[in-house]
């Protein structure tokens, strides 16, 4: 019983360590990554080949326009479904079985739970997004960076809604439903609105050449790393007001 | 030791713990008694800091637990074997509780070994019998070599050599010293493997004491005697200030002597006895009747019975 002499920044490592056993050790991570690569290198490819193919018979804008790295993040409307799942899954499996008094238990400081398992899942969306992206960095990073948002995102949503099916219907509306409902908009309120959802943002910050009526690659991207901020500081809120 | 004040745990407007205090003390093995929806896991959690209470306070080693640095090395639960990620193998799930309080893979193979699961450690937990997942529940709650111990029904579902098993388990925690605090609402079970005894009802109070006392307090124990003078020999025993009553069947109930002084008095007297019988309350017997009050949902026999004839 020597727990008097430990100190803070090991007991972050702990909890650190702690998550990546947890992570590591389910068969749910590896087919979520599994699932993601396929449809992001798969689909990227598809798309980048048939870019090729009708590269000799496209008009010189269509040419002008062409953007080989976006093109090859075709895949990662899938992709980022499924981090997004694993974000949820990362916490809600806990809740669901019950686990997670087991984990408040034994770290009673809840959030640094919750940022012990934002953190490896940030680690574990970089690393993969750059595996399935080599090449092309700024692209790249910030295809790996919206694939770590959409995990957070789905790691807030999992810790607030506590219900795996219901969190992943939520993080659906957020990603899919509210840009396409916003898309829809006349003009010019499609993009007015639109360049503040997450999708919209999304592809600013990896497009090569931006698209008229919204953001930068910049501002985009701190537009998507607000929804991640939102999605855990609102779980973090809640985490130490509720009754495990 | 697990100190718990004035505990008051509301859920909207059900109260589920009422002003509740009480103290577990280290040595010995503290069972918790209470009918089904008493407020038992709920105290536990409040106890564990996953509940927060409504008023009142409860405390580990003198402290809230939520103020414990690396809390397994001070107190370990097993509340729910159920709680479980069915993907896992078993040691991979101990060793992510384990890495938490900063206790390695050594100790998760020596609790492993302690519970009889190191031929398992490596399966998938999903395959799991209740038993050898409250065996991997307890494991968990070793880990960190803790002076506090918290079990909730960790008998549900054991085969009857895991119950034995698990009997002798507690009773040797509590022979090292530790605070074993032991929850359950068959007072048979409670009444092998506790010393103490506290027991709960609608989430109040109902009884403190050690498992003898908790009998004489419960219930009266009287002595049963049968004699065919029984009206001179009721004479005699309530002239020594014994209380007797007539038994439907023709036999005393005496209380207040015991059955060597009204066995002795019959001869004195001359008068011959058939029958002399010292009854005690079961454990069972003084529970119920203690709880009888406080239980949520009983089951009252149907008054009709003889109307369909």
């Amino acid at each position: 019983m020597t727990a008097a002499t430990v100190s803070a920044p090991a007991r972050a490592r702990d909890v650190l360590t702690s998550e990546w056993i947890k992570l590591r050790s389910v068969r749910s991570t590896y087919l979520v990554l599994l699932s993601a690569l396929a449809a992001a290198v798969g689909i990227g490819y598809l798309v980048a080949h048939a870019d090729a193919t009708h590269w000799a018979t496209m008009s010189a804008a269509d040419r002008a326009a062409f953007d080989p790295v976006y093109d090859s993040f075709s895949g990662l409307g899938l992709a980022q479904l499924a981090f997004g799942a694993l974000g949820v899954l990362v916490i809600s499996s806990e809740y669901t079985t019950g686990l997670i008094r087991i984990t408040f238990a034994a770290v009673p400081r809840r959030r640094a739970v919750l940022a012990a398992k934002a953190a490896v899942l940030g680690a574990v969306t970089l690393l993969a997004g750059e595996l399935a992206h080599p090449g092309a960095l700024r692209g790249v990073l910030a295809a790996g960076f919206y694939l770590a948002v959409m995990a957070w995102v789905g790691l807030g949503l999992g810790a607030v809604i506590r219900h795996t099916a219901g969190a992943i219907t939520a993080m659906v509306g957020v990603v899919f439903l509210l840009p396409t409902t916003i898309h829809a908009l006349p003009a010019p309120w499609d993009t007015r609105i639109g360049r503040f959802t997450l999708d919209g943002a999304a592809q600013q910050m990896i497009a090569q050449h931006p698209h008229a009526g919204y953001f930068s690659a910049g501002p985009s991207l701190l537009i998507v790393a607000a929804y991640a901020a939102a999605a855990i500081a609102t779980a973090a809120f809640v985490i130490t007001r509720r009754d495990a | 030791m697990i100190e718990v004040c004035e505990l008051t745990k509301r859920y909207g407007s059900a109260v589920a713990v009422d002003g509740l205090s009480f103290t577990v003390h280290p040595g010995r093995v503290t069972g918790f008694l209470g009918p089904n929806g008493a407020g038992k896991s709920t105290t536990m959690r409040v106890i564990l800091g996953l509940d927060a209470p409504t008023a009142g306070r409860a405390t580990v080693n003198g402290r809230p637990y939520q103020q414990l640095t690396r809390p397994l090395h001070q107190a370990g639960a097993l509340l729910d074997a159920g709680a479980v990620h069915g993907g896992r193998t078993a040691r991979n799930h101990l060793l992510a509780i384990a890495a938490s309080n900063g206790i390695g893979a050594r100790r998760v193979a020596e609790v492993l070994d302690a519970v009889g699961l190191d031929s398992v450690a490596a399966k998938r937990v999903r395959g799991f019998s209740l038993g050898m997942k409250q065996r991997l529940g307890i494991a968990a709650a070793l880990l960190g070599d803790p002076s506090v111990l918290m079990f909730d029904e960790p008998v549900n579902g054991l085969d009857p050599e895991g119950i034995h098993w698990i009997r002798g388990l507690l009773k040797s925690l509590a022979a090292e010293g530790r605070t074993v605090f032991v929850s359950s609402h068959l007072m048979s079970e409670m009444a092998l493997t506790a010393d103490h005894l506290i027991v709960i009802g609608r989430g109040r109070l109902v009884a403190d004491a050690a498992v003898t006392e908790f009998v004489e307090q419960g219930s009266r124990h009287d002595v049963v005697v049968r004699s065919p003078r029984g009206g001179d020999l009721a004479g005699l025993l309530a002239a020594r200030g014994a209380e007797v009553t007539a038994e439907p069947d023709g036999g005393l109930a005496v209380t207040g002597l015991d059955a060597a002084t009204i066995g002795d008095l019959a001869r004195e007297h001359g008068i011959s006895v058939h029958e002399l019988t010292p009854r005690h309350a079961s454990l069972e017997e003084a529970y119920m009747e203690l709880t009888r009050d406080s239980v949520d949902y009983r089951a009252d026999l149907p008054d009709y019975a003889g109307k369909a004839a």
